[in-house]
């Protein structure tokens, strides 16, 4: 079940630069709490430890990649039920029929406005909650 | 005795002479000398036998000669005459068989050389098909790299610009704030241009997916307005909705419409010189609906007209941050929506419109009511 509100934000990107941009304009815009992850494994150790009501999910990632990571992260009991938005430059169509069969609320296009990024996770949250409840 | 057989004999060739001679054609006088020599020799005592010798004799000494001259030339005409006839139907058929074995062969050859060039055509149209296909995986390829190689530092630089821009990493110096105008604007240009990509690519193969629904007419446009309103706003250029006609609805992807909108009113306001209005309006045609946005721009050059919609058409004089694939993206959209789009364009007034069927459920209804027994319940 959803919290009531969106407070603790895990950020999912091997890319530090679209870190920097994603996590300043959560915490400045949103002021969420925001824990960065640089890949699938860094992610799946903190996320128990960390407790997010959202995870932002970059797709194209060395390694294991957004859709195997969500995968891992449902078999972890703290984070199984946790909300995803895939983050991703991968917008094919096939690519987001892909992702709409995964347990995923939404998909940002990459590039974004970071100065809108909060108005749409809210957007998606908030409809999330509606049919939460 | 002796002498009067000698006279005898002389009266028989001289018999055998004239018979001769009327046989080659000595006519009358001839046969009458040959007529009075042979009464004579009868008369003179020689006999009938002797004298159908003579007779004979005469015959068989003309009839080569006969033969050999004019009636042996009819003989021979009459003879080629009658194998001729006799032979007409044979060579008949054979020339015709000729003929038409000329006419098959040639045929043949016809049509061996028009097998030979469509085989040609075919395997041309095959190589080309293979180019074609090849030429759309390097296409989807490169459309690919763009998606994500492109994106992905496009997404920093773009809102590292907008964070800045906000005013995030604190207030510039005039010249500074310039200089971030001017590579946000063209971050800005960038984006558009690898989403319409995208886009195109999206519609060309075919992928693009259309939610077609029953829309009120006057709501999208106000919509489309609004969402575009901020931005016209930026150049100076108010947005207006004159008219749309009461209850009018399209069946469109709400979405997509929003897109073919929001291109048109920002071509509208970019070519707009400031402090004008770009004015949208509907009205209904014959069978469906027409949306105009009309501008007070320079309007479109002459020879750019023909080409206006296609792919990365842009007017020599135009420099205004355009990707080049806008109007393609809103015709190929406004098309699959069953519409059409145009223009019309003259210095300072330009209208971009396009046309869709109107939705009218009463129509289904009425169908629905015809289809139901008894009638009308």
């Amino acid at each position: 079940m959803a919290r009531r509100t969106l407070k603790r934000i895990l950020l999912v990107e091997d890319d530090p630069d679209i870190q920097t941009v994603t996590s300043m304009a959560l915490g400045s815009f949103g002021g969420y709490t925001v824990h960065v992850c640089g890949s699938a494994a860094e992610a799946i150790e903190s996320a128990a430890e960390f407790l997010p009501d959202l995870i932002l999910l970059d797709v194209m990632m060395p390694g294991m990649d957004g859709v195997d990571t969500l995968r891992a992260l449902r078999d972890i009991p703290e984070t199984a039920s946790t909300p995803v938005i895939f983050l991703t430059a991968r917008v094919q169509p096939a690519d987001v029929a892909k992702y709409k069969e995964l347990d995923s609320l939404a998909v940002i296009r990459k590039p974004f406005e970071p100065t809108v990024l909060v108005e749409t996770i809210q957007d998606i949250w908030t409809r999330y909650r509606g049919e939460a409840h | 005795m002796a002498a009067v057989n000698a006279a005898l004999e002389e009266l028989a060739k001289q018999y055998a002479i004239a018979l001769r001679e009327y046989c080659r054609g000595g006519g009358e006088a001839a046969l009458l000398r040959a007529y009075q020599l042979g009464r004579q020799a009868v008369s003179a005592g020689v006999g009938v036998l002797e004298m159908a010798g003579f007779h004979q004799e005469a015959l068989v000494s003309a009839l080569p000669e006969m033969l050999a001259l004019e009636e042996s030339a009819r003989i021979a005409r009459r003879a080629s005459e009658f194998f001729a006839e006799c032979l007409a139907p044979f060579e008949l058929t054979r020339r015709g068989f000729e003929e038409a074995h000329a006419a098959l062969r040639e045929l043949n050859q016809g049509l061996e050389r028009r097998l030979s060039a469509a085989l040609q055509d075919f395997e041309s149209a095959q190589d080309e098909l293979l180019e074609q296909k090849r030429m759309e995986s390097l296409k989807n390829d490169f459309i690919s790299v763009i998606s994500h190689e492109v994106r992905t530092p496009l997404t920093s630089i773009h809102g590292a610009l907008n964070l800045l821009k906000s005013g995030l990493g604190g207030e510039l110096n005039p010249q500074g704030q310039r200089l971030l105008d001017a590579a946000y604007r063209n971050s800005q240009r960038l984006v558009r241009l690898v989403n319409d990509l995208l886009d195109l690519q999206r519609i060309e193969s075919g992928t693009m997916t259309f939610n077609l629904r029953p829309v009120d007419l006057r709501s999208l446009l106000e919509q489309a307005i609004e969402a575009s309103q901020a931005h016209a706003g930026q150049l100076g250029i108010k947005l207006v909705l004159q008219g749309a006609p009461p209850g009018a609805r399209v069946r469109v992807d709400s979405d997509r419409m929003m897109q073919v909108m929001t291109n048109l009113l920002s071509n509208a306001a970019k070519f707009s010189p400031q402090g004008e209005t770009v004015v949208v309006e509907a009205n209904r045609r014959t069978g469906g609906v027409r949306v105009g946005v009309t501008d007070h721009g320079p309007g479109v050059p002459e020879e750019f007209h023909g080409r206006i919609f296609q792919k990365f058409a842009q007017a020599a004089s135009s420099d205004r941050g355009g990707s080049g694939l806008g109007l393609s993206i809103t015709k190929a959209i406004v098309e699959h929506m069953s519409g059409h789009v145009g223009f019309e364009s003259e210095p300072g007034r330009t209208t971009f419109y396009f046309d869709l069927p109107e939705w009218r459920r009463t129509v289904s209804r009425e169908k629905a009511a015809a289809n139901t027994w008894p009638a009308g319940r």
